[in-house]
């Protein structure tokens, strides 16, 4: 239990010791060795307790209720103080509609529900916490070097504010640990709403004008997510008498009628957070942050919060049929929309964003069909997410840093002027659509597990998907891999932080590919038996290796096999004469220098935004209509 | 004991399927000859023709382009290899378009501007053929209980006649798949229908005979896709799988020669309308 | 035997033709002609090509072109000059801007002379190519043995 107090204490203290460090080279040392501690901290928690069912600690503390009624009360302000000052009457109401409803039910109602075990973790919150605690805090070494680069290119006599940004990033991880670890929602709900706040002002940060709207777009939709919580912590204690976690969980499986409603809210509040259509909108938003942010909120963060509570949810799923088919079927849409939608973009982040939200659509989905194999295959996606999605956003900011642009058309010829960064970006890339890579695998296993129960129009949405997904992601690899003559290689310049934490996440993601049988074995099916008391993997162990072997296969190729080959160099064939073979130039037949581009298809007119954005969020809006409005008449079809 | 037998398919088939691939792209250029009214050339033509390019000159225009090429190679490999050997359908499917997508990379990392147009229009192919794939591979699963393509033996009637929609949907998209008209947008095999040689535009001696090898793999792992559908505990009926697999060839080359090349948009209208239908109709049926 | 007999491709390029000898070559490709049967194919891209057929005379507008089509063929290779334009210049050997011949430019192994050239003896041509083409794959690969 000192082991979990300390990974939800440690970093606050270190955000609290930032928040005052204005000094480069310490605040270096502080957060490099701090994110040394959590890192190791969270490592050493998940080899002491692999394979670990459910671990309860009797905990509970007045003083830890009246913290967090205080921080609930601390959030309300902040906001509400935000949305005077910039003039946000939305946020400002919720905020305030929120504090109320939180005040009245903890004074009111949460006083005579005791949780007597106030901490817990089982193998899915050591998956998390893995996440939480190496990627999230690699993320933060990456930020030092990125940082500087950011400071650098402000205007001249601009207010250092990193100081606060760090303290953040570090109060985000503290936020997120207690989520995973906390057994009493009230405990939960304050560091759910912990992690909201802190990505409103993450994303507010640079204090333009789009930052500020796109924070206050973030603020309302997971405000509202926050008002669905507590309403669940409601009904939780009204009708079920219980603010514990797992017990609300397995009371909610035995008896679905009754739990209805505060299932539904929490799918709901999950949803939100895991920027589901139709609230899609805040993360695609969130892009305007520096890219650290991003990547914290992509990959081991923020959204992970959401789908972390929907896969908690997965066994109720299972057994209740009104939020199991808003889950699954917002997810599904989700996943198929924008997939197609991330055809249509050219900012390398705004891919990144649109690939995240349809992979969390497919998590979604997944826990919300609830079986054994369909939560399997979740967590897998929950893992390969973060870390290929950690990676690809570190080496995009990186690039973004060293070529001035974010624009996948400006990546040509990157694997000729950062070399190891492309060769990175590529690795990553490959993980996030390509089989045999850790995706691809999960996405396997929801194959399997959907067809095994039959859902057809999952597996249809499914296969439509994969083949947007691959569209997206194999034209940028293209891009990339483009090889010229002798271009600058722009590379030396990169920060060491930088560096290290794109090596780690390179690394990371090889070795969970490699080892896929292994962390199947030793993480995820033991969380799986644990709740579900089987096995839940799909797909058989021999299929798996030979899928690992082809993933060092191709990694060998990518890192040692490329640019060893003798053969005579020659021209790109350019149908007249060539000039520069690099530089696409040839001799037209005026006799002057012409220049060859080819550009990628975005299919604007099949698959732009303004096309399809409406259709899912209209349709995504109906579902979750139609389920609150099941929920509260109380039918479950499922009784029916 | 599943990864021993996927090893020894893959090595058998990476030296059988060759082969066989090649005298069918042989067969194809007679056939193709003898419709338009021409002689046409020798049945191992093919084979000629890729003997030829490697005794040529090996020169590229970078020095990763055959490495991304081999890749293609020895994952269709792989891929034919998982198929025969009665192993995962589905991570056959995964395979063979992580070969399609070698192959893609290694086009455009050349930088051609016409290479780059036929690894986008490639890029789109594998966009539009690809939901009808998993499909395939979902009803097989469907249609057997389980995706091990070895549990055909064990069915007491031909898988074609459950999902015989399924059926005629890859029968579509395969077109797509063996390159031919109308829906061989990223490389042609006919002369003059092609921007200089779309995808393959780079890729010139020892490579471009890979090439040639790598998709005359995929021919014979299509074509056995096409089989699977026929073949249930009878012995016989793998026969009757081949016959089918012969007609369906011909078909393919009736239909190469009698179509001109389509619009892209047309290709993945169309292949998407058909897997949409197909796919769905059939699912529908399957399970009520 | 060198593999390369058996698979001209050949690549086709226009200098300065009046057009009848481009007609009479893809009339070669045609069924009257079929020049698949020797495994002729009209490849399009000089990187695939064994024969580069060249009709026409050179003058100073293509020169650099027919170099640079000759230059991206890869080894073995043969030129054969398709009518009688481009075997000395032709009818258009003393005009201002003509050069002369094909091999003004690139060494021709096959002069194929007619006004009109006819495709039998185009065909001829590309089969006395072939002869050269297979000299110079033996001569290749005697190189690359004595590279090694």
């Amino acid at each position: 239990m000192a082991m979990l107090g300390f990974l939800i204490v440690f970093p606050l203290i270190v955000a609290a010791v930032l928040a005052v460090v204005r000094n480069d080279a310490v605040r270096d040392v502080i957060v490099v060795a701090s994110a040394g501690v959590i890192g190791v901290a969270s490592i050493a928690l998940v080899a002491m307790n692999i394979g670990a069912p459910g671990v309860f600690f009797a905990y509970s503390s007045g003083v830890v209720d009246m913290v967090c009624m205080a921080i609930g009360v601390l959030i309300a302000a902040v906001i509400i103080a935000f949305a005077v000052k910039y003039k946000n009457i939305l946020a400002g109401a919720l905020a305030v509609v929120q504090v109320v409803l939180s005040l009245v039910f903890e004074l009111g109602f949460a006083h005579g529900v005791h949780v007597e075990f106030g901490l817990y973790f089982d193998s899915l919150s050591l998956l998390m916490a893995f996440i939480i605690g190496v990627i999230g805090s690699g993320i933060c070494v990456y930020a030092l070097g990125y940082m500087k680069d950011f400071q650098h290119h402000e205007p001249e006599g601009a207010k250092d504010r990193r100081p606060l940004f760090f303290a953040l990033m570090f109060i985000f991880l503290a936020a997120m640990f207690a989520i995973v670890f906390c057994n009493n929602m009230v405990w939960m709900f304050t560091a759910w709403e912990i992690t909201t706040v802190c990505s409103f002002l993450l994303i507010g940060f640079t204090k333009t004008e789009e930052a500020i709207n796109n924070a206050f777009r973030q603020i309302v939709m997971n405000l509202a997510g926050g008002i669905a919580f507590v309403v669940a912590l409601f009904y939780s204690v009204v009708d079920m008498g219980t603010l514990s976690f797992t017990v609300f969980i397995a009371q909610a499986v035995l008896n679905p009628a009754i739990a209805l409603i505060p299932v539904t809210a929490l799918a709901f509040a999950g949803i939100t957070k895991a920027a589901q259509m139709p609230f899609q909108t805040w993360l695609l938003g969130a892009m305007v942050a520096p890219t650290p942010t991003s990547a914290l909120l992509h990959s081991s963060t923020m959204v992970k919060a959401g789908v972390f509570m929907l896969v908690k949810l997965a066994p109720v799923f299972l057994v209740s049929t009104v939020p199991a088919l808003m889950v699954m079927l917002v997810g599904g849409i989700t996943f198929l929309w924008c997939s197609f939608m991330a055809i249509s973009q050219s900012n390398a982040k705004r891919v990144l964003a649109y690939s995240t939200i349809a992979n969390l659509g497919l998590i979604t989905a997944c826990a919300g069909v609830g079986t054994p194999e369909a939560v399997w295959a979740a967590t897998f996606l929950v893992l390969f997410h973060a870390i290929a999605k950690s990676l690809l956003f570190l080496c995009v900011g990186t690039a973004e840093h060293h070529i001035g642009s974010r624009d996948i058309e400006d990546m040509d010829l990157l694997f000729d002027r950062m070399p190891r960064l492309a060769r990175y970006m590529m690795l990553g890339i490959m993980c996030m659509f390509i089989a045999p890579f850790g995706m691809l695998v999960a996405k396997w296993a929801t194959i399997v597990s959907l067809v095994e129960m039959g859902n057809i129009v999952l597996l249809i949405i499914l296969a439509f998907g994969s083949a947007a997904t691959f569209m997206f992601w194999a034209k940028w690899l293209g891009k990339l891999s483009g090889i010229a003559g002798q271009p600058e290689n722009v590379e030396t310049t990169v920060h060491r932080s930088e560096w290290g934490s794109v090596v780690l996440m390179a690394v990371l993601l090889v070795v969970a590919c490699v080892l896929l049988p292994y962390v199947s074995a030793f993480i995820v099916e033991p969380y799986i038996a644990y709740v579900y008391g089987v096995g839940g993997q799909a797909i058989s162990t021999d299929n798996l290796w030979i899928s690992s072997i082809c993933v060092a296969a191709v990694v060998i190729v990518l890192f040692a096999g490329l640019g060893r080959g003798k053969s005579r160099r020659v021209n790109v064939y350019m149908a007249g004469i060539t000039a520069d073979s690099d530089a696409r130039t040839f001799r037209n037949s005026l006799s002057q220098t012409s220049e060859a581009t080819a550009r990628n298809w975005y299919m604007e007119d099949i698959f732009g935004e303004k096309k399809l954005a409406p259709v899912g969020v209209g349709i995504c809006i109906v579902i979750i209509v139609a389920a609150f409005a099941l929920s509260f008449v109380g039918i479950n079809p499922g009784m029916l | 004991m599943t990864m021993l037998s996927a090893l020894i398919g893959t090595l058998l088939f990476a030296v059988i399927a060759p082969i066989l691939g090649c005298l069918l792209a042989g067969l194809d250029r007679v056939v193709s000859a003898r419709m338009q009214g021409r002689v046409g050339p020798p049945l191992l033509q093919p084979y000629y023709d890729v003997r030829k390019l490697l005794e040529k000159e090996d020169a590229s225009v970078n020095s990763v382009e055959k490495t991304y090429i081999i890749c293609a190679l020895a994952f269709a490999a792989v891929s034919g290899g998982i198929f025969f050997s009665g192993g995962n359908l589905l991570l056959c499917v995964f395979m063979i378009t992580l070969s399609s997508m070698f192959f893609i990379v290694a086009a455009y990392s050349t930088r051609s501007p016409y290479a780059e147009i036929g690894a986008h229009r490639e890029t789109l192919q594998v966009m539009s053929y690809e939901p009808m794939v998993l499909l395939f591979a979902i009803a097989f699963f469907m249609a057997t209980g389980s995706f091990n393509t070895a549990s055909v033996f064990a069915l007491e009637l031909p898988a074609v006649v459950s999902i015989w929609l399924v059926f005629l949907g890859l029968l579509y998209v395969l077109t797509i798949k063996l390159r031919k008209s109308p829906f061989d947008l990223s490389m042609s095999h006919h002369a003059h229908q092609e921007i200089v040689r779309g995808i393959t535009t780079e890729m010139s001696g020892p490579t471009l005979a890979l090439v040639e090898i790598t998709h005359w793999m995929e021919n014979v792992l299509f074509l056995g896709w096409v089989g699977l559908f026929f073949v249930w505990g009878n012995p016989i009926s793998i026969v009757l799988a081949l016959v089918v697999m012969v007609f369906v060839y011909l078909l393919e080359i009736f239909i190469d020669n009698n179509f001109a090349r389509v619009k892209w948009q047309l290709m993945l209208k169309s292949a998407w309308l058909v897997a949409l239908v197909c796919g769905t109709l059939n699912f529908v049926l399957l399970v009520f | 035997m060198a593999f390369a007999s058996k698979s001209p491709w050949v690549i086709h390029y226009d200098a300065s033709s009046c057009n009848g000898c481009d007609i009479e070559v893809l009339a070669t490709l045609c069924p009257g002609f079929d020049g698949e049967r020797f495994g002729v194919v009209n490849t399009g891209n000089p990187k695939h090509a064994d024969i580069f057929l060249v009709t026409g005379s050179v003058n100073e507008r293509n020169i650099s072109v027919i170099k640079e089509i000759y230059d991206q063929m890869l080894e073995p290779k043969v030129v054969v000059a398709c009518g009688i334009c481009a075997c000395s210049g032709g009818i258009f050997h003393d005009c201002y801007n003509v050069i002369g011949g094909v091999d003004k430019a690139i060494p021709v192994d096959v002069y194929a002379p007619g006004c009109a050239v006819r495709p039998e003896a185009i065909i001829d041509a590309i089969v006395e190519g072939v002869a050269v083409l297979d000299e110079k794959s033996k001569a290749l690969k005697e190189q690359k043995k004595g590279a090694r």
